[in-house]
């Protein structure tokens, strides 16, 4: 394979796929399935201060192109995941790099999460979940902007490692909100979280989502994922890390060219466990086809052809 | 615990069992060398194709065939198991298993499996296993219609036992639900797959005559692994509890009913 490390949040990424929050558990289920460790990485399921018991079933199907989901942030908690999760994190993955979703109630919440974990070892950073569209307050952060730049902001202070936050695609300039993030002092960000949606049995006339409603993720979302990633890395210079839709080289490469310096697998995992492997396969395939020695050349290379004007009216 | 694999399995066999139902077998020695009765594998078509079924589905092991094969029974509900359904032999399926916690099979107690529709599957598996290595089993079988019940003689072939059948509308076997008038004689290992209403009625009858009960659930399931939390059931402590890798079998007083 043709190379695919790359420098990116201060660090070294021996690949730019690395395996979106929610899909991969804590890395111990798909031990057995992918060598983990050959991955550019993993963003864990969001760790919240305390437990959380989540949202009642049905919590997923299968929509046109992808599924919907709302789980309600299920996760075991600050005190578990220190004790129960991080020593094997630390422990196997050691070439891949690993950031922890944190998601919040409030400002203190996040505050409380992070600085819980700062001084342990085994993880590179943090992923920020301003975004999740499957609880009452999950977007509270995403879609308020003085929230959000103080939530960073106050992020910032506590942690010198990166910090990443995970955008909604639910608002009117993305451009706006990677900004807000970068000015706070972020160091990066993913780009997108889910579309929030829903799917109605009609025969029952009820929601097939226990919620009512959740987020949409899979193939069906790639062209808004690729657009929004593209908006948000034109606006500003913090590396963007591409998410939405993503099961081959091709659609990874997309989000890259686009601008995004890394990309993460999600709900391909549950189609086909190998997928990220495939991915990382055919993006070196596609290197060694088009002679790119280095995948920072390709980042953000979207050429927009030179539009011919046509025929211009005649001003009177 | 088993290790599970992620293979592609070519079918071998495509045949309709009955109304909108298929029983399909699958090359796929891995996974049934190390398969036990009650464990499921995720079934899907792969990542090249975004129709339906785009997410793999799970279906409970149905049985391990001679050659290295394994069997499912696969009822049409909506589009995507409508097209793996279609699949035909030389087709290849993808393969995620085995998966999930087994039944565990009774030594000192017959089994009495109690299934309802395609709640059968896991019993033709733990049937053929538990009569080689001894276990005294029955089989009840209900149906909504008799159009619906897969061929009792397929059932006897898999599993060397004569299934007791019962349909809604009495076009076949005893008129009824499985936990109608049932012999309990000989205090059974109870053993239940099935629709919710039935599990729950299974449940009732297991603590009504103090019988030990084990259940096999079924919800909508994302990953098949534990990770993306999408197939939760209540358990009895109020807990959401994951039925892919915490079950599917669960001891019935594990849960809320």
């Amino acid at each position: 394979m043709v190379g695919l490390g790359q420098s990116v949040l201060g660090t070294s990424f021996q690949s730019p796929v690395l395996l979106a929050s929610g899909t991969c558990g804590y890395g111990e289920e798909y031990a057995d399935l992918i060598p983990l460790d050959t991955l550019g990485g993993l963003v864990t399921k969001a760790v919240s201060l305390e437990p959380r018991a989540g949202n009642p079933p049905h919590r997923v199907a299968e929509t046109p192109g992808g599924m919907i989901n709302a789980i309600g942030l299920q996760n075991v908690g600050l005190e578990r995941f220190r004790s129960e999760k991080l020593p094997w994190l630390r422990e196997h993955l050691v070439s891949a790099r690993t950031l922890i979703n944190v998601v919040g109630h409030s400002a203190g919440e996040y505050a409380g999460v992070v600085s819980g974990l700062d001084d342990d070892e085994g993880f590179l950073g943090y992923e920020i979940n301003v975004s999740c569209p499957n609880v009452k307050d999950g977007t509270l952060f995403g879609t308020d902007p003085q929230g959000l730049s103080d939530l960073v902001s106050k992020l910032r202070r506590l942690t010198k490692r990166p910090l990443v936050v995970k955008l909604t695609p639910n608002v009117p300039d993305i451009g706006h909100y990677a900004r807000i993030c970068e000015d706070a002092g972020a160091d990066g960000l993913s780009t997108i979280n889910t579309f929030p949606g829903m799917l109605i049995d009609v025969e029952r006339r009820q929601p097939v989502i226990g919620n009512v409603s959740g987020g949409v993720s899979g193939p069906a979302i790639l062209p808004m994922g690729v657009y929004l990633t593209w908006r948000a890395a034109a606006a500003v210079s913090i590396p963007v890390i591409g998410i939405g839709g993503i099961r081959s080289g091709a659609d990874a490469l997309q989000y890259i060219l686009a601008g995004a310096s890394l990309v993460q697998v999600g709900t391909a995992l549950f189609v086909d466990p190998s997928a990220p492997i495939q991915v990382q396969e055919e993006i070196s395939g596609y290197m060694e086809r088009h002679a790119i020695r280095s995948l920072g050349d390709l980042v953000g290379a979207l050429e927009i052809p030179g539009r011919d004007p046509g025929p211009v009216e005649d001003s009177p | 615990m088993t290790k599970p694999v992620r293979t592609w399995g070519r079918v071998r066999e495509n045949r309709k069992a009955a109304e909108a139902t298929f029983w399909i077998e699958v090359d796929c020695p891995e996974v049934a060398e190390t398969a036990r009765p009650g464990q499921f594998v995720m079934l899907g078509t792969g990542l090249a194709d975004v129709a339906a079924p785009f997410l793999p589905r799970p279906f409970s092991i149905g049985a391990r065939l001679a050659g290295g094969g394994i069997g499912f029974l696969v009822r049409v509900f909506g589009e995507g198991t409508r097209r793996l359904a279609e699949v035909s032999p030389g087709d290849e399926l993808l393969v995620l298993g085995p998966l999930g916690r087994p039944f565990t099979l009774p030594a000192d107690r017959p089994a009495l499996c109690l299934a309802g529709g395609v709640g059968l599957a896991p019993f033709l598996f733990l049937a053929a296993e538990a009569t080689e290595g001894g276990t005294a089993v029955r089989i009840v079988y209900g149906e909504r219609s008799g159009a619906r019940v897969f061929d009792p003689d397929l059932i006897r072939r898999i599993t060397g036992v004569t299934p007791e059948l019962r349909t809604e509308d009495g076009s076949v076997g005893r008129r009824g639900l499985v936990v109608d008038g049932l012999d309990l004689s000989g205090a059974p290992q109870l053993l239940a797959c099935g629709p919710s209403p039935m599990l729950r009625a299974c449940a009732a009858l297991a603590a009504q005559h103090d019988l030990p009960l084990q259940v096999s659930v079924e919800e909508h399931m994302g990953c098949g692994v534990g990770t993306c939390q999408g197939c939760v059931v209540l358990s009895s402590q109020g807990e959401w509890v994951k039925s892919c890798t915490e079950g599917p079998v669960f001891d019935a007083r594990e849960l809320s009913w």
